[in-house]
């Protein structure tokens, strides 16, 4: 399984020989990554297609995380993107066995009930394969891939870098932003920002 | 407005003299300095601290937040890099007092796992510079509160904050004897703008940055942390490059690229000058570049006659090469021929031959200008990056070695041994015998040459043409030679029968060079281009075939037959060929590989290669395919890097080019305990004997 996504991953991604964890570039097709959620189900990232996907690297015991679970923010966004169901949602989690955020697939649903969170799966990622593929830096990075399976947006969630869950209400949202100029059949406008918050505790 | 009277600094100074010994002496040392209680806000513990005990109105005192960090954690930088959050101060302050920005002290690049931060560990101090109004009086007591808040990480991140507060008095200033001279130091080395010039362009996908406006002194390496995110890649390391007048960075573009990114960026360069790190910041014109100069490299600097010289041992010691012996025998022989017969004669051949070397190492120089010029990576031995160089190549081998068995002659009038195409009568023939010596020479890299040539290639024109005519005119110097001193003439063998035998002997080389050029393209074209070129061998044995035996007209048709098949190797290109070189236990090098793999405290071997390299080949099955090599790498836990510059790449001759190097091979070893960020450069010619000394350190 691992040694299939590496495979596909670095097939359908890194077809330019990137070194491992170069960003990819927004307009690239994204395809044939094959993932395992919390509850064993296998999914291709190109069954997708036609449908809309954001990506969400979480990581429960990072502050910036936090405080968007603690303010219901990230909860909300989950909720209003899923809303109908031609977007599905994938948290993930890349956390190394024994770093901080590493959950089994019970732990992470009990994250996901316990929090009221709504992604459509939770994707675990404890090879780091998947974050390494998208160059996922930090906890949240958010990805938006379109119907046509084009990655059309990455970076932060919202303009507001700080931990402090005060921030939350006068941000910017960038992902709703994003999802709205989709929505509106535009391309997005802001479609590249930095990420912020804490580093994804891959193996090192 | 107070000033400091002389007799007020030689008490403080006296003063100073008699603490500083009390300092030596006992440990009280925050039991003098001003410095607010400390505060622990858990893996850091923070105070506020002064320049001076009392300030006068009017003037300055810089207040610094101090932060000792637990062993292991680290706060951030303005810009934090990958992750994180940058150190923030949110000040109260008394009426009419104004705060500067933080002097913020040189960040480092942290890296962990594959995310690279920028900031601090140890006890940074954040020294803010604070304007003390006129209209303070003696004795009025001033209340600084600062509200801050930091992110602190190891593998996890915690965000700290908390209150602290300073007071100082108004009147006749007093410079507080610890923390004074400390927070003097951490102003000082704060980056601030400086002489030093940037410019930032995209070429190819990379980031290229030069600096130049140096202060006087060596430069030894250097960092640019940009102040905003979205100028480049945080986690690509920085391939330093020193010029003459300038240096240079290469990272990756990162998204305010692609967004039309503005005019100028600004960051902090720090850079190392005489084994001293230092910072500035630099204003960064975008889309523009600086001229650096020629490279200048420490060690194995060379001048022209040096790199003159160089070239001309390397093309003499390239007679000896595999690539090039057999032809070079034939040459001997057709001159040995000529030697028993008349002198002026042979003269005039020797002649003829380096003329034929030195017009076709002309060409070469002036193609590699012109590459250059066009703004291509490339060095030496590019012509076989080309499918359609190492087809038409191949063909030929073949050919000449179906010439050397006897099954055709170039020219029925022409007889004898030794004559074929390389050895066609007269000065034409030792014209094009020195022509075909430097092209199949040329996947060959002789020891002296390399530096020779990878100077030349940094250099102006005139030059890079100078070095390779010297290299051409080693080539040729044994045949000179054999002209000009008569008694190594009549050293050479007799003509006889023999001759015509060892002409037959000679062509078996030619089809095992022309093997190892088909080698070469599948791992070039994949298996298409190759049986491509297997069709045009074909065709040209048949044509040579109907040659022979044909009437007019079917000369006619062999002709174009012919032609069929020295055209098909030009519609060879680079192909689908995905065959890694399967050597050892390896890995594709990659800067940013190495980097990762130098964090991980791992010695790290990485061999610049390439299948059409001889050289390379040898040392490979001499040295690093042995078993004791393999377990050498095994002990030392050493990383194997192969960069395989069998197709054109533009990474790999960028790394050649900051070793001053033009070609493969190029063989760099970092061990643990190195840390300089260029690597040690081993001799081309690699023995086990001094990757054992490097790497078993």
């Amino acid at each position: 399984m691992k040694t299939l996504f590496t495979a596909t991953a670095a097939v359908a991604l890194l077809a330019t020989a990137a070194p491992a964890s170069a960003k990819i570039a927004n307009g690239t097709t994204v395809s044939d990554i094959i993932v395992t959620d919390s509850n064993g189900k296998q999914h291709n990232l190109s069954d997708f297609k036609g449908k809309r996907v954001v990506l969400e690297w979480t990581n429960d015991g990072c502050p910036y995380v936090q405080k968007h679970y603690d303010t219901n923010n990230m909860q909300n966004l989950q909720k209003e993107a899923t809303l109908g169901s031609d977007t599905v949602w994938l948290s993930v989690i890349s956390s190394a066995p024994g770093k901080q955020g590493y959950v089994s697939g019970e732990g992470a649903n009990a994250l996901t009930t316990s929090r009221g969170a709504a992604p459509s799966a939770v994707v675990l990622d404890p090879s780091g394969d998947m974050g390494q593929a998208f160059a996922a830096k930090t906890t949240p990075h958010m990805y938006i891939i379109d119907e046509a399976g084009t990655l059309v947006y990455q970076g932060a969630i919202d303009d507001n870098s700080s931990a402090r869950k005060s921030t939350v209400p006068g941000a910017k949202n960038y992902v709703r932003a994003a999802l709205a100029d989709l929505d509106a059949g535009q391309p997005v406008a802001i479609a590249d920002t930095a990420p912020y918050g804490c580093s994804v505790k891959y193996s090192s | 407005m107070h000033a400091i009277s002389f007799s007020s600094w030689m008490r403080l100074s006296l003063f100073r003299l008699v603490l500083s010994f009390l300092l030596v002496v006992s440990f009280a040392a925050t039991a003098f300095g001003r410095q607010t209680e400390t505060l622990d806000t858990g893996k850091v513990t923070a105070s506020l601290v002064s320049s001076l005990d009392r300030v006068a109105p009017g003037e300055t005192v810089w207040i610094a937040l101090r932060t000792e960090l637990d062993e292991g954690w680290h706060t951030y930088w303005r810009n934090p890099g990958d992750s994180g959050e940058p150190v923030q101060l949110t000040w109260a302050l008394p009426a009419g007092v104004e705060a500067g920005p933080i002097a913020w002290p040189l960040p480092y690049p942290i890296p962990t796992g594959p995310i690279v931060n920028y900031g601090f560990e140890g006890a940074p101090l954040f020294p803010v510079e604070m304007t003390v109004p006129n209209s303070a009086q003696d004795g009025d007591r001033l209340s600084f509160v600062l509200d801050f808040y930091y992110l602190v990480c190891a593998d996890i991140c915690i965000p700290e904050e908390g209150q602290l507060s300073l007071d100082l008095e108004v009147g006749e200033p007093i410079e507080d004897v610890i923390w004074g001279p400390q927070i003097q130091a951490a102003v000082l080395s704060s980056p601030r703008p400086g002489s030093v010039r940037g410019a930032a362009e995209l070429a190819n996908e990379t980031l290229s940055l030069t600096f130049t406006n140096f202060p006087d002194g060596t430069i030894s390496g250097a960092y640019f942390f940009p102040f905003d995110q979205g100028v480049l890649g945080h986690s690509t390391p920085q391939s330093f490059r020193l010029g003459k007048t300038g240096i240079g960075l290469m990272s990756a573009p990162e998204f305010l690229w692609a967004n039309g990114i503005a005019e100028t960026v600004q960051g902090v360069l720090t850079y190392t000058l005489d084994g001293e790190t230092r910072g500035e910041v630099v204003t960064v014109a975008t889309n523009a570049a600086l001229d650096i100069g020629a490279p200048s490299i420490s060690g194995p600097s060379m001048g022209l006659w040096a790199a003159a010289f160089g070239a001309l041992l390397g093309g003499l010691i390239l007679n000896l090469m595999p690539c090039v012996f057999p032809i070079i025998s034939l040459k001997a022989l057709s001159l040995a021929k000529t030697a028993h017969g008349e002198r002026a004669a042979a003269r005039r051949g020797a002649w003829a031959y380096t003329g034929g070397v030195l017009v076709t190492f002309a060409l070469l120089a002036a193609g590699l200008i012109a590459f250059k010029a066009a703004g291509a990576q490339i060095g030496w031995g590019f012509q076989l990056q080309s499918p359609k160089v190492v087809g038409i190549l191949a063909l030929l081998l073949f050919v000449i070695g179906l010439n050397l068995l006897g099954l055709f002659e170039f020219g029925s009038r022409l007889q004898g041994a030794g004559q074929g195409l390389t050895a066609r009568g007269g000065l034409s023939g030792s014209f094009f015998t020195g022509v075909l010596a430097v092209v199949v020479a040329t996947p060959c890299t002789a020891p002296f040459m390399a530096g020779a040539v990878g100077y030349a290639l940094a250099q102006p024109a005139l030059t890079t043409l100078i070095v390779f005519l010297a290299l051409g005119l080693g080539f040729a110097l044994p045949f000179l030679l054999l002209g000009y001193i008569p008694g190594l003439l009549a050293k050479l063998p007799k003509p006889g029968p023999w001759m015509e035998t060892f002409r037959q002997v000679l062509a078996f080389p030619m089809f095992a060079a022309a093997i190892w050029l088909v080698w070469v393209l599948i791992l070039q074209t994949g298996a298409n281009g190759t049986g491509l070129l297997l069709i045009a061998m074909l065709l040209a044995g048949f044509a040579i075939w109907v040659f022979r035996r044909g009437s007019g007209f079917a000369k006619g048709l062999a002709l174009i037959v012919a032609l069929g098949a020295a055209a098909l190797p030009l519609t060879l290109s680079t192909g689908a060929a995905d065959v890694k070189a399967a050597v050892l236990d390896s890995e594709v090098w990659s800067p940013e590989r190495v980097a990762e793999l130098r964090a991980q405290g791992r010695p790290v071997f990485v061999d610049f290669t390439a299948a059409w390299c001889v050289t390379c080949k040898v040392n490979e099955q001499l040295v690093l395919k042995t078993d004791r090599t393999q377990a050498l790498f095994e002990r030392t836990n050493t990383a194997f890097l192969i960069a395989d510059w069998t197709n054109r790449d533009a990474k790999i001759a960028a790394e050649l080019e900051r070793y001053g190097r033009a070609g493969v091979p190029l063989y760099l070893a970092f061990p643990a305990s190195h840390d300089d960020v260029m690597g040690l450069v081993l001799p081309q010619t690699l023995s086990f004997s001094v990757l054992e000394e490097t790497l078993g350190q």
